[in-house]
């Protein structure tokens, strides 16, 4: 190929990444552009591209409404709850796998674990609905989804802190033993902190999708407990959809996980591989 | 995984395999176990829940599938054994094969053009964007989407898609792409909104793959190419897309994974309609169990989903314990 048309063929190749980082950022824009118009200005037949007048109160507006502020709690409570069970159910099964993997099950039941993430929820949701609806606290509770997000968070956080264990050197941990340290004792004063930047990770990753969570929400809860990913879509005032304030409410809401996954971007990369970013 | 860090080398390249599950053989010093219960009682806690919330639910609806239980039948408790009758009802409806219809849409012009896309994408910011900085902002912005909650993706894409005001409709208008305003959530349109969402959301997925993949392969084979004089296109031809052959039949198992998941949008956007024209089975299986109460049907389309989705997970971890041992990624 000649020089010419190679610089021809880079120059077209990167427009096309220009153009796609725009066609990324727009949508960004919009939201971000409709949470500051006020709702007269939203429902104008020819949009504006550019907010006539500023509402920055449209984000304090948003929290007029009770619910709305209960939905974050009630996400943040669920997605705490589940993080820490998954966490602690993770970093030991972790353990156990980095140290002892062949008395531990070996290859293929860390991989089977694994697995669990990846089938489609069809084949659990439909009967742990009416099994969880046997149960005292029904499926329209906290409680409902801490349980069921653990089907996508577990396995993950098993997974990265059987990496983050297996990075951990071992002779510290016998040299721990030498000194005389009982087995739980050196696990928590050496392995836990090598490990802890690691664990810290995993606990944003799995927070982060907890908290993004869907569908499971979707069809679990809704009267008694509300996360703000089922409140968002139904977001209305009367019979109008008032965009500028969904729109300022979803800014709020998304926020937490897109300051996490800067600070961990590191770490995404590892989740990734494992092929298991989808809830 | 360095390609997020910002140009890291990747742990272990070459050579050092992390064969963790190897580790016994030189093993005589003293066994750290101090009984042989504990690595089996750490193990056991997660396989214990696993097997309450994903195991016996799953064996539950093998079980149903094959009666004729509904809503009422399963609080009286008097279904009954039909055999087949379930699995036969699925695949005679229409609704079924529309849905199935709908995936394989959904399939080539989702899963399929996100690979194409990321791979062209990932590719072109390795090899044609020079400085590492800026490589690794548009990463950043790249995969900004995919951190988003699926409900605020779903919201979000309807307001911009609204057929009388919305930016998108308003931005084709001033371009003058289109003369009038395309009716985005009619019988004929609304899949496809749903898949430009879906588009605009998980193509960071397989673009981040294929870029860690391409960081990680060796510089020395390069090195030699560009010593032979090799173009630039033999290079990409011979030795980048061979050595990623991989890494990209991953990120195509990953997408078509997921596509077996995907429902969340098709319930924000559109809740299948109009006129279960963006139905996907997925969504009926959801619709019929937990809404309907038609709860063998529901098992009948998730046992199908389900054997479809085992192929490829079977598929995707023969490649992956693969890959994660050769680049040490995990």
């Amino acid at each position: 190929m000649s020089d010419s048309s190679y610089r021809l063929v880079r120059g077209l190749l990167l427009a096309f990444l220009g153009l796609w980082l725009l066609l990324t950022l727009f949508p960004f824009y919009w939201q971000i552009i409709t949470a500051l118009k006020d709702a007269a200005e939203t429902n104008r037949t020819i949009p504006t591209f550019w907010p006539e007048v500023w509402h920055p109160e449209n984000f304090k507006l948003v929290f007029a409404e009770r619910s709305n502020l209960q939905a974050l709690i009630d996400s943040f409570v669920i997605a705490t709850g589940n993080t820490l069970a998954s966490l602690v159910l993770g970093t030991l099964a972790g353990y156990a796998f980095a140290r002892f993997p062949r008395q531990a099950g070996g290859e293929n039941l860390a991989f089977w674990i694994l697995s669990n993430r990846m089938f489609p929820p069809v084949a659990v949701l439909v009967p742990m609905f009416f099994l969880f609806d046997a149960t005292p606290w029904g499926t329209d509770s906290h409680l409902s989804l801490i349980i069921l997000y653990l089907v996508f968070n577990m396995p993950l956080a098993t997974w990265l802190m059987m990496v983050f264990f297996r990075d951990a050197p071992r002779e510290l941990e016998e040299a721990a033993y030498l000194d005389g340290y009982t087995p739980i004792k050196a696990f928590f004063k050496v392995t836990l902190p090598l490990v802890l930047p690691g664990m810290i990770s995993v606990a944003m990753l799995c927070w982060i999708f907890a908290w993004n969570e869907y569908l499971f929400a979707n069809l679990f809860v809704g009267t008694a407990v509300k996360t703000f990913t089922i409140v968002i879509p139904t977001f209305t005032h009367g019979s109008q959809t008032l965009w500028n304030l969904q729109m300022a409410f979803s800014l709020i809401a998304m926020l937490p996980p897109l300051v996490l996954f800067i600070v961990l971007r590191r770490y995404m990369v590892r989740g990734l591989s494992l092929g298991v970013v989808k809830g | 995984m360095a390609a997020v860090a910002g140009g890291a080398p990747p742990e272990a390249a070459a050579g050092a395999l992390p064969d963790w599950f190897a580790a016994k053989k030189r093993r005589t010093r003293p066994n750290l176990i101090v009984h042989r219960w504990v690595p089996i009682a750490l193990v056991g806690a997660p396989v214990l829940v696993l097997f309450g919330i994903v195991v016996y639910p799953t064996v539950w609806m093998f079980y149903h599938a094959f009666q004729n239980t509904n809503m009422m039948r399963l609080f009286r408790g008097n279904w009954s054994f039909v055999g087949w009758e379930n699995f036969h009802a699925v695949l005679t409806s229409e609704r079924f094969w529309d849905s199935v219809q709908h995936l394989a849409q959904y399939l080539v012009f989702g899963a399929c053009l996100q690979v194409a896309l990321a791979a062209v994408l990932a590719l072109t910011l390795y090899e044609v964007v020079r400085r590492d900085w800026v490589r690794v902002v548009v990463l950043i912005v790249l995969v900004l989407p995919m951190m988003l909650p699926p409900s605020i993706v779903g919201v979000l894409w309807k307001f911009l898609l609204t057929p009388s005001n919305g930016a998108i409709n308003a931005a084709l208008l001033h371009l003058g792409l289109i003369d009038e305003h395309i009716e985005w959530f009619n019988a004929g349109m609304s899949l496809w909104s749903i898949i430009i969402a879906d588009v605009w959301n998980w193509t960071a997925l397989p673009l981040l793959i294929i870029y860690s993949g391409r960081v990680s392969l060796p510089p020395a084979v390069y090195e030699a190419a560009r010593v032979d004089g090799a173009s630039g296109w033999l290079v990409l031809r011979r030795i980048t897309l061979p050595m990623l052959k991989e890494v990209i039949a991953i990120a195509f198992i990953i997408r078509f994974m997921d596509a077996f998941k995907f429902v969340d949008l098709v319930y924000v956007m559109t809740s299948g309609g109009p006129a279960q024209s963006s139905e996907l089975p997925t969504y009926i299986a959801f619709q019929r169990g937990i809404r309907e109460f038609e709860v063998s049907e529901a098992a009948a389309y998730a046992i199908i989903i389900f054997a479809f989705s085992a192929i490829l997970i079977t598929l995707f971890l023969r490649y992956l314990k693969k890959v994660l041992k050769a680049q040490g990624i995990a």
